[in-house]
């Protein structure tokens, strides 16, 4: 198979003097979990509705299995959706809603029904066929509303946020049935989500927005370890960013006590470097190679403990995170740390400060 | 202090509800009691006593129940006409860019009286009326047509004067589906018609019913375009009632054929409020 | 494609063309009020305002006009009044009495006019101080237009949030000051929309008030319905076209203002299909 599932090329789309897409291109293989990332505003939503067919881009096409489709009218697409707010069919049941697309195709009764009880038994709602929307709950809701899309097994399955409206242990819940479902029926889902979380741990790629246009695609930990931005290293995970220096022909931190970057790495004499807090390390009080500083702020969060630190003479307040089972005894605000930086982990940016 | 349970904050006493209703429940009383003398006239007979002599005397006459039965044809027709027109009209509007400049065209015809709007038809299908003159303007013909004082006449004028009260009723439903439920219709391959009578028709229906019963509780109990459009001799019940009293000076007879008028248009408009109802309660309200 | 283009098309010009005929007859009516000529003829023989002049100028028109407007202020501010001291009286009252009450009191609804008007005028007839008097007419429009005031002010009442009046009393006011500062200005949009179409609603009443009036008391919409019914006076055409204006430029101000919402929503609150999550 050499055509990718889904293929936008250079689509741009702007509402009256916003431009919502900046000539957008990428490529998504079959049977490939790929998440559009991004904040409010940043045009995942509105390049899912051109893929859908509800917007027209005002440049640039849209394939589906290599068949261009940006002049398809939205009910000839092979393309599902699941909706935001679900958009279930308040006068229909639950099987009416779900084998709504089978009976504008006039699918036969019996073979209709059937189908409906497979994809209902898939997303473990069986026996619910006679339900009214009103008496199910959210997460019920949701798999409803998959179901209705996943039963016309479209070439692609758009999701819009679907689980922003839910609570963190059912998000964490239909995160891994979303996975699982996907896995099983092999579809290609394409998932908008402005939690970072959720992209990373659902995706097999990630594509990262702003401001309508894609900074970086790739797998999670590529983006994660390797932000190609430095609007991608902020937004997925947090980071500290630093400013090199130039110092004696050596790339230098900036503000950190003269440490300079690993030889090893090219390194620009100027520029931006991303370290993530789980890369900054807490050394012992002997320690010469770290950098004093002083706890500004501790966070117990269960599992991480995370800490902000301040180093003398430097403006930047510093980002640390540890698994808490080993953190030090006697942290407290106002402690003294030594900080150690495990730069091989560093990713460098492009740009200036 | 009690638990606050509604909005305002109040907690009112029963004592201080009672007053506060007392208005209003004048009002309402006066209005019973208004219908309860027309009960007194109409069940009394010459000698004081109840009976049913007056409805005996109105049911058998020929003229009344063909009155009866005019009154029911052209509320029928004017709602048939008004609900196959007001629905096509109203999704253009609701869909449309230029929107609110359509609902100005439709809602400022509503907000005049229909006694102006009826004049309007007066002027246009009159014997002297601008489709006459034009006609024999040009010459094809010389006779003035007669259209007006017919049931076409009184149908059509009846028709356009009620349209708004059927566009804003379907309209007050439709603008409040959620848009994403007709784009869910196309992501699962139904067009713009087919999305239309699976997901818009349903969900627009209560709306429609609305306007149903609405425009022929109007049209039934009209008087004015029945007397401009329609004439004295084909008389509906409303025409009908208005001559028993400023002809007649026929209390009692007038107030037999209100109570009948009244007890034919529930009987027509209480199967749709509950179609109405019954829909309703068949949609969820997520 | 051009299949559907095609019936896109159709679709278009079939809903336009209705559009566009849909104020014909009143188009024509003011076509004729700017003709000088004594009979209704079109197309007119020249243009003027001579029509206008006599209506604005004639004492006759102008008491009658009068009359109309003064009932219709003093209808819509007791059936506003009446309705808002209703609806705070059912407000979280016990649901069945509730309904029972709302049943009552929207019951005019449920009744043709025709049979109002002659039940009203049995009432009214005989007593003096409401026979063929303003004050008659004025209760008539009060009970008439009970319900459509009652209506946009309890879903008005019922859209208020408890947490409102809680905040309100967290930050120190007493409950007759919550009501002042907080409730009444929330309700007031409601209590806009019902006072406007009180207004209207009695301002054009014809139907009922057709039985009411008397030769010293009468509205303008019966006298011009007189007109109409005796004669051909041209008149008639300039007062229809004045009041038509008059409501165009009343839609264009609203729609520019508060927007064209208030005339939907009185209906039902509740959204088929649920809102954006």
């Amino acid at each position: 198979m050499t055509e990718s599932a889904l293929t936008v090329r250079g689509v741009s789309k702007s509402f009256g003097r916003v431009q919502a897409l900046r000539g957008v291109s990428l490529d998504i293989g079959h049977g490939e979990f790929v998440s559009f990332l991004g904040p409010s505003g940043c045009g995942k939503t509105t390049l899912l509705r051109i893929i859908a067919g509800f917007e027209t881009p005002n440049a640039g096409e849209v394939l589906i299995g290599g068949k261009p489709i940006t002049h398809l009218p939205a009910f000839r697409r092979p393309v599902g959706i699941v909706f935001q707010n679900l958009a279930l069919f308040p006068h229909l049941s639950v099987a009416s809603n779900v084998g709504f697309g089978l009976a504008v195709r006039r699918e036969a009764a019996a073979v209709a029904k059937r189908k409906i009880e497979d994809v209902l038994a898939l997303v473990e709602l069986q026996g619910f066929g006679d339900r009214r929307v009103h008496q199910l709950s959210g997460g019920q809701r949701q798999r409803v509303a998959l179901a209705r899309a996943l039963i016309m097994q479209p070439d692609v399955l758009l999701l819009d946020e679907p689980l922003s409206a839910l609570d963190l242990k059912l998000r964490r819940q239909l995160q891994g049935e979303l996975k699982r479902l996907q896995r099983r029926t092999g579809t290609t889902f394409v998932f908008v989500t402005h939690d970072q979380e959720e992209a990373l741990a659902m995706s097999d790629r990630v594509a990262v927005f702003r401001n309508g246009q894609i900074d970086q695609v790739g797998a999670p930990e590529a983006v994660y370890r390797n932000p190609a931005t430095r609007f991608v290293a902020e937004f997925v995970g947090e980071t500290n960013i630093i400013e090199l220096q130039r110092q004696d022909g050596r790339a230098v931190l900036a503000n950190l006590g003269g440490i300079t970057m690993p030889a090893a790495q090219e390194v620009p004499m100027t520029g931006l470097v991303s370290l993530r807090p789980e890369n900054v390390v807490l050394l012992p009080a002997d320690d010469p190679s770290g950098v004093a500083a002083k706890v500004a702020d501790l966070e117990f969060g269960g599992m991480t403990l995370r800490l902000l630190a301040e180093i003398p003479g430097c403006v930047q307040p510093i980002r640390a995170a540890m698994p808490a089972e080993r953190a030090p005894a006697g942290l407290a605000v106002g402690a003294p740390v030594r900080l150690g930086f495990d730069l091989a982990s560093a990713a460098i940016l492009p740009g200036a400060a | 202090m009690a638990a606050i349970i509604s909005g305002t904050g109040l907690a009112l006493s029963p004592a201080a509800r009672l007053l506060l209703a007392l208005p209003k429940a004048l009002a309402i009383g006066a209005f019973l009691f208004s219908l309860l003398g027309l009960m007194i006239a109409s069940f009394t007979d010459a000698g004081g006593g109840a009976s049913l002599a007056l409805y005996h005397d109105l049911l058998n006459s020929h003229a009344t129940r063909l009155a009866i039965w005019r009154t029911l044809w052209v509320a029928t027709m004017v709602t048939l006409i008004c609900l196959v027109t007001a629905y096509p009209l109203a999704t253009f509007i609701a869909r449309s860019r230029h929107r609110d400049l359509m609902l100005i065209l439709v809602i400022s015809p509503w907000l005049t009286s229909l006694v102006i709007r009826t004049f309007g038809w007066v002027v246009l299908l009159g014997n002297r009326g601008v489709i006459n003159q034009i006609l024999m303007g040009i010459g094809l013909t010389s006779e003035p047509i007669q259209i007006i004082f017919t049931p076409f006449a009184l149908v059509l004028g009846l028709a356009h004067v009620l349209l708004p009260f059927m566009v804003i009723s379907i309209l007050s439903v439709m603008m409040q589906i959620d848009r994403r439920l007709t784009e869910a219709g196309m992501s699962l391959g139904a067009g713009p018609v087919e999305t239309f009578f699976r997901v818009t028709l349903p969900l627009s229906a209560p709306g429609a019913l609305s306007g149903c019963a609405l425009v022929y509780l109007i049209s039934a109990g009209a008087i004015v375009t029945p007397l401009l459009l329609g004439g004295l001799r084909d008389r509906v019940i409303g025409t009908q009632i208005f001559q028993e009293i400023f002809a007649l000076y026929d209390f009692p007879r007038a107030a037999a054929l209100a109570l009948i008028l009244v007890v034919t248009s529930l009987i027509a408009i209480t199967p749709i409020q509950i179609a109405e109802a019954w829909l309703r309660g068949r949609i969820s309200r997520i | 494609m051009t299949g559907m283009a095609l019936r896109l098309g159709l679709w278009r010009t079939l809903n336009v063309t209705l559009l566009l005929v849909l104020p014909l007859p009143l188009v024509i009516v003011a076509i004729v009020s700017f003709s000088p000529d004594r009979f209704l003829s079109f197309p007119p023989t020249g243009f003027s305002l001579v029509w206008y002049r006599e209506f604005l100028t004639s004492p006759d028109w102008m008491r009658v006009f009068g009359i109309s407007a003064a009932i219709a202020a003093v209808a819509a501010l007791v059936s506003c009044t009446f309705a808002v001291l209703a609806a705070l009286a059912l407000d979280a009252a016990p649901a069945r009495l509730r309904g029972i009450c709302e049943t009552l009191i929207l019951a005019p609804l449920i009744f043709p006019h025709a049979a109002l008007g002659i039940a009203l005028y049995g009432m009214m007839n005989g007593i003096d101080l409401l026979d063929g008097t303003f004050l008659g007419i004025c209760v008539a429009h009060v009970i008439l237009a009970g319900p459509f005031a009652y209506r946009p002010i309890s879903v008005a009442l019922g859209k208020l949030e408890p947490a409102m009046a809680e905040a309100a009393m967290n930050l120190g006011a007493t409950r007759q000051e919550t009501f002042l500062r907080v409730t009444l200005p929330l309700l007031r949009p409601g209590m806009v929309s019902a006072l406007l179409f009180t207004f209207i609603l009695s301002f054009d009443e014809v139907t009922v008030t057709l039985f009411l009036v008397s030769p010293q008391i009468t509205t303008l919409p019966i006298e011009i319905f007189h007109h109409v019914e005796q004669s051909t006076d041209p008149v008639v055409a300039a007062i229809a076209t004045f009041l038509v204006l008059a409501a165009v430029l009343l839609v264009i101000i609203l729609q520019r203002t508060v927007g064209l919402q208030l005339f939907f929503s009185a209906e039902s609150d509740e959204k088929p299909g649920g809102g954006a999550a």
